[in-house]
């Protein structure tokens, strides 16, 4: 598909601010393993922070597919930093999804004033398998006061809005999970673990421990149980986007081994036929990663189910990110190896896009069950037609 | 040739093995995280002679086959690839200078390489297109009984450290990659050693550019015989840097077995589930694969046979191996296997490093499909 000329622009925006904001400081913030924090305020100015806020709430009310177009080119400049970007609308999803007015308002405010917002599924014991969730919240007159903790929390130590999900009755196991808006900063919400990681090491990982936290029951989203559906769905939005991202790592793996080539060769005939195809299927994964990350979203603003489209866009993003930074590096030899290029960082960085918001053995499940749901009525089917 | 390892080899894997339990794992995460030369492992290494391998007993070498060393090397990089690289390239430089140098060179260095009173490097990558051919390439210029180096190397392990240097330089500009031949450097004034990279992974390697103004030299081997004496010396580092990653991919794979079947997830250990058992088969196998194979090279380099296409192909085989079984093993840990605090995101930083081509524009690919064709 085509992308319109108003994405164009917006895509020609989010490169500037990548050139400007984020190449420069990628390589420094990533050695350091920090956040850098002022790159929030810049993501303010720059509308980064409310993509996906409705334009009533003071966001720019994007559709999804220049959001993706937008977070890919992040994504190329550091995917550590558009992780960030890409978390803190996975963090306000769930409002969008399941908030009253209120709610809403309460959340996107902050985020459109600037701040951060996160989202606490995973726990030590629910990692693709939610069901082993711990984190409880016991509801008193009116306030549910929540307890357990959470691990590898994107944004956890700067988020000022987060999306929590504990067991407002543990007995019903996933019919018993409720979805809340807890403020960053509330007594009882504690850090204390900052995450170590091999890439996007310039976003923030933490572990959050919640003891004795005191929630306002108008801060539960949607109905207690709606839980697993906000959060399945939330994940569904999100999906694509990693996707995109990962489109990001993977254009630019590409790009610095032009670049590398260029400076290595002044004669582009001498550049062999095995690398010029591995370019070339580098190229090829590229673009059918991108076009199938567009096509979930087409899908998604069309009002139409894309469930699976997403778990495709989110599978074959990321793997191609894989490929295709691998490739680079087995193409750069030590050079790629060294931190005097970018190569490595893009090694590490792709990594996690095969594991994290559902591995992409998650995601295989998702499309599988889908099909597999399909080979009944289709034996039935076959058997009848003879 | 057996195809089942000598009593002798077993016994070197197990002595391997204990040392590096020893000496290596208790310090291989911080040697990681500082990147600090490892002077008193490589002292340790020398008194167990484990940097002497293959070197004859007349220059105080241990005189064990090439594929015992090969043992070694996979064994000591289970625990510490970084370690097991500046063997590598300590020994490759040595088996250069056994191999092709004058009795007057070997009596005067390989004794004190054996004895670790000085490391050895290998100086191979140029910034150009292929070695010999950039605007900085070494270029070795007779003069007198000897020669003079002039140009720069670039990711030399080992830099720094070194005392001596097997470098791989062109005799003649006009002739090229055509033109290269080995030579024997002593580190002296004129050569320059920058500033220390930081790498991805093999951390506590040293690895700098070092260049050459006026550096003597000396030749290894005959006049002429310099072009196959090199592709010899890359097969021999490629046999070298395969057993690095075959030992880096068999320490992840077994991480990974034993982290399958504590970690459960949807009421069963994960290594329950089909789709991590084929992850886990497909490493197991490859790993398996890789390692016949590269025994299989060791034994040809240690009977003196021609062992070219063989080194080439496990090094196209191991490259496959190490990355895509790391990206697995990564994947069966989930975000523990992405944390910084657990090994596996070190094996996987390390075992890209096993795999880096000398030359990234050789393709072992092109040396296997000329020798079949």
């Amino acid at each position: 598909m085509l992308i319109t000329s108003e994405q164009k622009e917006h895509q020609r925006l989010a490169r500037e601010f990548t050139e400007e904001h984020i190449i420069p400081i990628a390589a420094e913030y990533d050695r350091k393993g920090e956040f850098p924090e002022f790159i929030v305020e810049e993501g303010r100015k720059a509308g980064l922070l409310s993509m996906g806020i409705p334009k009533e709430f003071g966001g720019l009310g994007l559709d999804s597919v220049t959001q993706a177009i937008i977070l890919e080119e992040l994504g190329r400049g550091c995917a550590g930093l558009a992780t960030a970007f890409s978390v803190n609308e996975l963090g306000y999803y769930a409002p969008l999804i399941a908030g009253t007015d209120e709610q809403k308002k309460l959340y996107f405010t902050s985020v459109v004033e600037g701040s951060l917002s996160s989202f606490a599924l995973t726990e030590p014991s629910a990692g693709s398998d939610v069901r082993g969730a711990r984190t409880t919240a016991r509801k008193v007159g009116d306030e549910y006061i929540l307890n357990g903790s959470k691990c590898f929390i994107t944004n956890g130590a700067y988020a000022k809005m987060l999306t929590i999900f504990a067991l407002t009755d543990p007995s019903k196991g996933l019919k018993g999970l409720s979805a809340f808006i807890v403020k960053g900063g509330s007594p009882g919400l504690m850090i204390p673990k900052h995450e170590n990681k091999l890439g996007i090491r310039s976003s923030n990982t933490v572990e959050l421990v919640l003891q004795d936290l005191h929630v306002p029951a108008n801060q539960l989203l949607g109905k207690e149980g709606d839980g697993m559906k906000i959060a399945m769905t939330s994940l569904d939005m999100a999906r694509p986007m990693v996707g995109a991202q990962s489109v990001g790592i993977a254009q630019r793996a590409l790009d610095e081994c032009l670049k590398y080539l260029g400076e290595k060769f002044s004669d582009p005939r001498k550049i062999g036929q095995a690398t010029q195809f591995k370019l070339a299927d580098m190229r090829i994964g590229i673009e059918a990663a991108r076009q199938t990350v567009y096509h979930a979203l087409s899908v998604k603003d069309a009002g139409l189910p894309y469930s699976v489209e997403a778990a495709i866009a989110k599978t074959l993003g990321s793997d191609t990110a894989m490929r295709v930074s691998k490739d680079a590096l087995a193409l750069l030899g030590a050079y790629g190896y060294s931190d005097d290029s970018v190569v490595e960082k893009l090694v590490r960085d792709a990594k996690i896009q095969q594991l994290y918001e559902g591995t992409n053995q998650v995601q295989r499940i998702v499309i599988a069950a889908q099909m597999m749901a399909a080979i009944q009525p289709k034996v039935a089917a076959a058997k009848a037609g003879r | 040739m057996s195809y089942l390892l000598t009593e002798e080899q077993q016994l070197i894997r197990n002595n391997a093995r204990d040392f590096a339990k020893e000496h290596l794992e208790p310090f291989a995460f911080e040697l990681d995280k500082t990147g600090r030369f490892p002077a008193q492992t490589i002292e340790h290494m020398a008194q167990h002679d484990l940097l002497s391998w293959f070197l004859p007993e007349e220059f105080g070498g241990a005189e064990v086959g090439y594929l015992s060393y090969v043992i070694g090397v996979e064994e000591l990089s289970r625990a510490s690839a970084a370690v097991a690289a500046i063997l590598v390239s300590h020994a490759s430089a040595a088996y250069a200078i056994n191999r092709w140098g004058s009795e007057q060179q070997k009596q005067q260095c390989l004794p004190m390489l054996a004895r670790g009173e000085k490391l050895a490097a290998l100086a191979i990558t140029e910034s150009g297109p292929a070695v010999g051919e950039g605007p900085k390439a070494v270029i070795a210029t007779k003069q007198g009984a000897g020669f003079v180096l002039n140009g720069e190397k670039t990711f030399v392990a080992n830099a720094g450290e070194a005392g001596v240097y097997v470098v791989v330089a062109c005799t003649d500009p006009a002739l090229g990659s055509k033109g290269l031949a080995a030579f024997l450097v002593h580190a002296i004034g004129g050569l320059q050693v920058g500033p220390k990279k930081r790498m991805m992974g093999l951390r506590g390697r040293p690895t700098a550019d070092v260049t050459f103004n006026n550096v003597p030299a000396e030749l290894l081997g005959s006049p002429g015989a310099g072009p196959s004496i090199c592709a010899e010396l890359l097969s021999i580092l490629a046999i070298a840097e395969a057993a690095q990653t075959v030992g880096v991919t068999s320490a992840a794979l077994e991480h990974a077995a034993k982290y399958s079947q504590q970690r459960v997830q949807f009421g069963r250990p994960i290594g329950a589930f089909e789709a991590i058992q084929t992850m886990l088969a497909e490493m197991a196998t490859n790993c398996h694969v890789a390692r016949c194979a590269l025994y299989h090279a060791a034994s040809l380099v240690e009977c003196d046979a021609s062992f070219s296409i063989e080194a080439a192909m496990v090094k196209m085989f191991s490259q496959r191996l190490g990355m895509n079984s790391l990206i697995d093993a990564v994947q069966i840990e989930g975000g523990y296997g992405y944390s910084e605090e657990m090994i596996m995101a070190k094996l996987f930083r390390d075992v890209s490093g096993t795999t880096i081509l000398e030359s990234p524009f050789e393709f072992p690919e092109q040396l296997i499909a000329a020798c079949i064709g």
